[in-house]
């Protein structure tokens, strides 16, 4: 089944992508869904995973497994990729707010930043002790999840759902900011 | 990081994300592009290279595999001799001559045929592939191969007439195959494209005249390289079944030649079963033979 799929997603069948979509379209989106725990996060995954296999579906080898695997370890593989961009962007956002502590913001841009960044600050100072210190040993001072999970004496699956809980809430406050300031 | 999947089977898919998710899809490759891309070639270097393929292998033939019994009561070099014949009929269906608009395939190539007993053998393949020469500069030398040209009952464009040959020359190539014992040929996936793309353009006028029960919207797949997606309306628009058949390239096209017979053909089709074998049944009577 899954070898003719894949032959007729090649022949540029439509039909044929859009039953890969009815069979496994819940699968991919739930992949998705549960590594950034966020609807429109998930639903950008699910679109980049059926695009490319669309895009490429010779790259999908039948012999290698089964295609429902081979779509749902390409959404984890996005979403993990997705979210982790996300934590370096808020982390850079953190970096720079340490920094702008220190000089007087001259401009109304700079002063904008740095408000933006004290706020930041202080919704990191607000996590609970936990989240707070995963946070500090990932993003202050770089360390790996395994890294993390040592420094903190907790198992590595604890320190990433401490992570990924301690991300949504400093987007949450990253999301009030900019309103605020708009 | 790594997520745990949710409960697929309790989780709704958002509102909107299968057109999304297909929208995007569409736009990144439009529907019926072919992954990958084959080359594009011409009708004449269709023809040329099936030709170059028949003439390796008439190179590669024994004295006596020139005897052997190829198709009807032809041997393998009966059946050139039948090649020789239709080149002639082309070479004057080209010149304009409308005398073999409405001859018969085989009963106007026959003498060419008969006079091929007892010839040595390499006369006979300097003869076809003199012929072939002249057919192919004839056709390179013609500006419009989209001019209508009548051939053997078949009015159809210069260019659709050539891939026709491509189509002869590949199926005659194995009936000596098969008489020899070599394994069968395949053109390669340029040539198959334009000989799908052919037998898919004439397959909804076959249909209709083997008496189709139905009208039908027919979504055809074939895959495989060379292989491709058409979407055909066969008989009025009016109350058209839709049909989906799927089908290995290689399959189809010898389906198409009359190398086959529909239940030799591994396939998949969905929609009226009795419209879609009645479709199927049709695409023999494609052949020329």
């Amino acid at each position: 089944m899954d070898t003719l799929l894949a032959a007729r997603l090649a022949a540029g069948d439509d039909h044929a992508l859009a039953e890969v979509f009815d069979r496994f379209g819940q699968a991919v989106y739930g992949a998705a869904l549960g590594v950034t725990c966020d609807a429109a996060a998930a639903q950008d995954v699910a679109q980049d995973v059926f695009v490319e296999l669309w895009s490429h579906p010779d790259r999908f080898d039948p012999a290698a497994g089964s295609l429902r695997t081979y779509l749902v370890v390409a959404a984890r593989h996005r979403a993990v990729d997705l979210v982790r961009s996300e934590l370096r962007r808020i982390a850079r956002q953190l970096r720079h707010s340490r920094l702008a502590a220190q000089p007087r913001p001259e401009t109304p841009g700079e002063q904008v930043v740095a408000a933006e960044m004290a706020s930041l600050v202080r919704a990191v100072q607000l996590l609970p002790a936990g989240q707070r210190q995963v946070v500090e040993l990932a993003y202050f001072q770089g360390l790996t999840y395994r890294e993390v999970a040592l420094a903190a004496g907790i198992p590595e699956g604890t320190a990433k759902s401490r992570l990924r809980l301690a991300l949504a809430k400093l987007e949450s406050v990253l999301d009030r900011q900019l309103l605020e300031l708009s | 990081m790594t997520g745990g999947e949710l409960d697929s089977a309790a989780l709704a898919l958002p509102a909107g994300l299968r057109d999304r998710v297909l929208a995007a899809s569409w736009r990144a490759r439009p529907a019926g592009q072919v992954v990958p891309a084959i080359p594009a070639i011409t009708a004449t270097e269709a023809f040329s290279r099936a030709a170059h393929a028949f003439h390796e292998l008439l190179c590669a033939l024994s004295d006596d595999d020139w005897r052997l019994p190829a198709l009807r009561d032809l041997d393998v070099q009966g059946l050139v001799g039948h090649l020789i014949g239709v080149e002639d009929d082309v070479q004057r269906c080209l010149a304009g001559d409308p005398r073999v608009g409405e001859a018969d395939h085989i009963e106007s190539t026959r003498a060419a045929a008969v006079r091929q007993a007892g010839r040595r053998p390499t006369g006979t393949r300097a003869e076809w592939h003199a012929a072939v020469t002249r057919t192919v500069a004839l056709a390179s030398a013609r500006g419009n191969l989209d001019a209508l040209v009548m051939l053997h009952g078949m009015r159809l464009p210069v260019r659709s007439l050539l891939v026709a040959r491509a189509f002869e020359v590949w199926a005659h190539d194995n009936d000596i195959r098969a008489a020899a014992g070599l394994p069968a040929a395949v053109p390669d996936p340029a040539v198959l494209r334009l000989m799908a793309d052919l037998a898919a353009e004439l397959l909804p006028g076959a249909a209709v005249r083997a008496g189709l029960p139905r009208p039908a919207r027919v979504h055809l797949v074939l895959t495989g390289p060379g292989g491709g997606t058409w979407d055909l309306l066969i008989g009025d628009e009016a109350g058209r079944l839709p049909v989906s058949i799927v089908a290995d390239v290689i399959g189809f096209c010898r389906l198409a030649a009359g190398r086959a017979a529909p239940a030799d053909l591994s396939m998949d089709t969905s929609g009226d079963p009795g419209l879609a074998a009645a479709i199927v049944a049709a695409v023999p009577s494609l052949a020329l033979d």
